[in-house]
């Protein structure tokens, strides 16, 4: 690797060649600030905070733009840096409103940060300040189905610009005017219409970008729990953290507040799209299914576990009894390799060695409507496991290339066949594709029963004799294994709701009722054996992946914008990253502030 | 599920931008014969590249409707391959692209430095005396649109007005009033020209600090 030594702040300083000064600066520890600059997009040095003094270079230079060479001298304290860059920050802040407190993004807003570090303490400026569509709340309009706008916040950093025609290969965030009149705008008012409009709230450094989701619903204090997980809604697998509000127990409300995408190079970089991002709503709705459910006679009826149990072993018992081959399975692809690993013990106690050939594997297909070029491509397998699996032994046909083909199943079960099929659906609805046939069997009776263990309330759980809940992706510890083939750990960020059990929990306690004997008292039990089962692979060390446990985001918050997280995962810093407290007066030999004085 | 769960708050709460916008217009395609000029000036540059034949593409399309529609920047974006978002870029930011009807001459008053210290503020009252609209306004007869607009390129000779696409030089403030008059009665005549035009018409090398040799070159 070519390196090229430089010196910042009198540190000598040796990076990868062809990096920036900012970058340089930022691996070393030393702050600086920036709001163009966003390292998963192109440079455009528009926004000139990131100015730094370079020896021998005329002028004071953006370090954004400016790439290290040998030798270089770079001084970022320097009492003429300082004077100028807490002259840029007043110029941002001339037209920007103080609507800080009532503002999405304050308590994580680059600009407020920064602004706090190093900036002028007071503004010169009293004149009035530019308006676009009108003060407070009316400048918030409507930027496209996911979005909304205020351009009295823009700074006019052309991030989002830049994601939309890079990121997205879509251009449909420009800026409009010129001078002192531009503003962000889309063609004739129509808003961003894309899959990965989320993002913009991400790369937007201040409050002009917001959600519709996340607006006015929690502030950043307000979310103690922040949880490093992984998205489960397709084949992709985006790490993402899930961030928790803070509730008495008796509001009512969801506690799972947002998704944020965590920076990973090899899956995501630092995206995630708009389903992973806004469609978590299931996880904690009205539809979830919080009680075991038995049928008694016609009706559905609430029942506890230790009455279902037994009732769930007769039945089952009866028909593999009179016939091994009439009990199938059914599993969604969303299930994790810890229940699909105990699923396939589950089979092999109760129906012999190739009681796998009884499990049908299901998952749904959609491709998302992209732009040719998109760099971040959503792919069109909407489960997280298929590769899992896969792994485990599973047919999966075609496996994420393919659909999954359940017509050897729905003959059985319309022939009459199959005399009990057993579901298991951690999936929000739909996920587990067509299954009318299957409805439409049991209704007629030509399926005499009908198990679902799901998590949402859907017309399968409707007509099902048993119905057990189950946890959703961010409420148990599980892996999944992706597209790629990458073993990743969703860790459980809230309680399942209810009498709801983990899945794995709800196949072993079955297997007990069965006269099986799984020795699994949690789900790292499960993994352990199934490192066990399966050395040498990617599965080897599953008893060793982490687990994310809900971490203070207090902690976090120091990273201000999520994300900006990435410089706190992957870099050492050795600011105290203290708001309101100014580095540039300490823990350096320039130790100089220059304050600018009012004129007059 | 659609692509975009459903949002907690509906589009029709939110407050619309207030963001002036181009009207729709009708349907808007080139004319054959604009359509092979703009095929024309497309191959003078890399394929690659083909967008930087945007001034040209809303030129014509200017020309061809006498201001940009929506259409007309839609139709633009698709023949030059960009969205319509990076046209509009475009047209919002030069002042020579007009978005919504204007006269039959439109004249552009340089109000910047040399022009203002010779009474550029001056002529933008005589001639909005003269015609009777204010800066930014089209005459109720469509034949007159007056703008003020940003360094025209002849500070040895200010005032300048530009109307259309000519220049008209050293316009006194007195002058002006009679300057219209004589548009009516003569049109385009009316105007002096660019000095360096005519100067290397006449094929005079141009002397002095302001002109420097500059006429020899066009």
């Amino acid at each position: 690797m070519d390196t090229v030594t430089l010196t910042i702040d009198g540190r000598p300083i040796t990076v990868q060649k062809g990096k920036t000064v900012l970058q340089a600066a930022l691996e070393a520890g030393i702050s600086v600030p920036y709001y163009c600059y966003h390292p998963g997009i192109s440079i455009d040095g528009s926004c000139r905070v990131c100015v730094v003094k370079i020896e021998k270079m005329p002028k004071l230079q953006t370090s954004c733009s400016t790439t290290c060479t040998d030798g270089m001298v770079v001084m970022t304290r320097d009492p003429e840096v300082v004077e100028a860059r807490a002259g840029v920050f007043e110029f941002l802040l001339v037209n920007h409103p103080l609507d800080c407190p009532v503002c999405d993004k304050g308590g994580e807003c680059p600009l407020q940060d920064f602004s706090y570090t190093f900036g002028p303490a007071e503004s010169r400026m009293d004149f009035p300040r530019r308006v676009f569509d009108g003060e407070g709340v009316k400048a918030d309009v409507d930027f496209g189905p996911t979005l909304m706008l205020n351009r009295n916040r823009c700074i006019l950093c052309t991030r989002c610009v830049r994601f939309m025609k890079e990121i997205d290969a879509d251009a449909q965030i420009n800026i409009v005017d010129r001078g002192y009149g531009s503003e962000i705008a889309t063609f004739q008012e129509q808003g961003v219409h894309t899959l990965i409009s989320g993002n913009l709230m991400d790369v937007c450094p201040v409050g002009a970008i917001t959600t519709r989701d996340y607006r006015f619903k929690s502030r950043p204090w307000d979310n103690p729990g922040v949880v490093d997980t992984i998205c489960t809604l397709c084949s992709k697998g985006c790490n993402t953290s899930a961030w928790l509000k803070a509730k008495p127990e008796w509001a009512r409300g969801s506690r799972l507040i947002r998704m944020t995408p965590r920076f990973n190079p090899d899956v995501n970089n630092y995206w995630m799209c708009d389903i992973g991002r806004f469609d978590y709503h299931w996880v904690e709705g009205e539809t979830r299914l919080r009680r075991p459910m038995m049928r008694r006679g016609t009706a559905l009826e609430p029942a506890a576990w230790h009455d279902v149990e037994p009732r769930l072993r007769d039945r089952i018992q009866e028909v593999v009894t009179a016939d091994p081959t009439a009990v199938r399975f059914l599993v969604s692809a969303h299930a994790s390799n810890e229940e699909l690993f105990v699923v396939k013990q589950l089979v092999e106690g109760l129906l012999g060695a190739d009681g796998i050939k009884a499990v049908s594997m299901t998952w749904t297909r959609s491709e998302k409507p992209q732009p040719a070029g998109t760099k971040f491509k959503v792919p069109a397998t909407d489960a997280p496991n298929v590769n899992g699996a896969r792994d485990l032994g599973y047919d999966v046909g075609q496996g994420n290339d393919g659909l999954p083909d359940l017509t050897a199943l729905r003959t059985a079960v319309e022939g009459g066949r199959v005399k009990a099929v057993y579901v298991i659906d951690p999936g929000p609805q739909g996920s587990i594709g067509d299954v009318s046939w299957l409805i439409e069997a049991r209704r007629n009776g030509t399926l005499p029963l009908l198990i679902v263990q799901g998590v949402v309330t859907t017309p399968l759980t409707d007509a099902a004799d048993f119905v057990l809940p189950g946890a959703a992706y961010v409420e148990k510890d599980a892996l999944y294994t992706n597209d790629q083939g990458r073993v990743q750990a969703a860790s459980s960020a809230i309680a399942p709701p209810g009498e709801a059990l983990e899945d794995w929990q709800i196949l072993v306690n079955v297997a007990r009722a069965l006269g099986l004997t799984l020795p699994y008292t949690s789900s790292s039990d499960v993994r352990r054996a199934l490192a066990a089962a399966m050395p040498g692979g990617p599965y080897a060390d599953a008893d060793k992946i982490g687990f994310a446990q809900p971490l203070p985001a207090s902690s976090w918050l120091q990273a201000s914008n999520p994300s900006e997280r990435w410089k706190w995962d992957f870099f050492f810093q050795d600011l105290p990253p203290v708001k309101g407290h100014s580095v540039q007066t300490e823990g350096s030999a320039q130790a100089l502030f220059i304050p600018l004085k009012p004129v007059g | 599920m659609s692509f975009h769960p459903r949002m907690e708050y509906a589009p029709a709460k939110f407050h619309k931008s207030e963001r002036t916008l181009a009207e729709q217009g009708g349907d808007f395609k080139y004319t054959p014969e604009n359509q092979a000029k703009f095929d024309e000036n497309v191959t003078h540059y890399p394929p690659e590249q083909r967008k930087s034949a945007i001034l040209f593409a809303l030129y014509l399309a200017q020309g061809q409707q006498g201001y940009l529609t929506a259409a007309a920047m839609q139709h633009v974006a698709q023949q030059i391959g960009c969205t319509a978002a990076e046209v509009e870029d475009v047209v919002t930011y030069y002042t020579m692209f007009y978005r919504t009807p204007v006269g039959k001459y439109v004249i552009n008053v340089c109000r910047t430095l040399s022009c203002a210290l010779l009474g550029a503020e001056r002529v933008t009252e005589e001639l909005s005396a003269a015609l009777g609209i204010k800066p930014g306004e089209t005459d109720p007869t469509g034949t007159f649109t007056l703008v003020e607009v940003e360094c025209l390129g002849a500070c040895d000779r200010a005032p300048v007005v530009m109307v259309n696409d000519e220049w008209h030089e050293r316009l006194a403030p007195e002058q002006s009033a009679k300057l219209i008059a004589d548009i009516r009665t003569k049109g385009a005549a009316a105007f002096t020209g660019c000095h360096l035009n005519k100067e290397a018409q006449q094929g005079a090398g141009a002397r002095g600090t302001g002109d420097r040799g500059k006429g020899d070159r066009t």
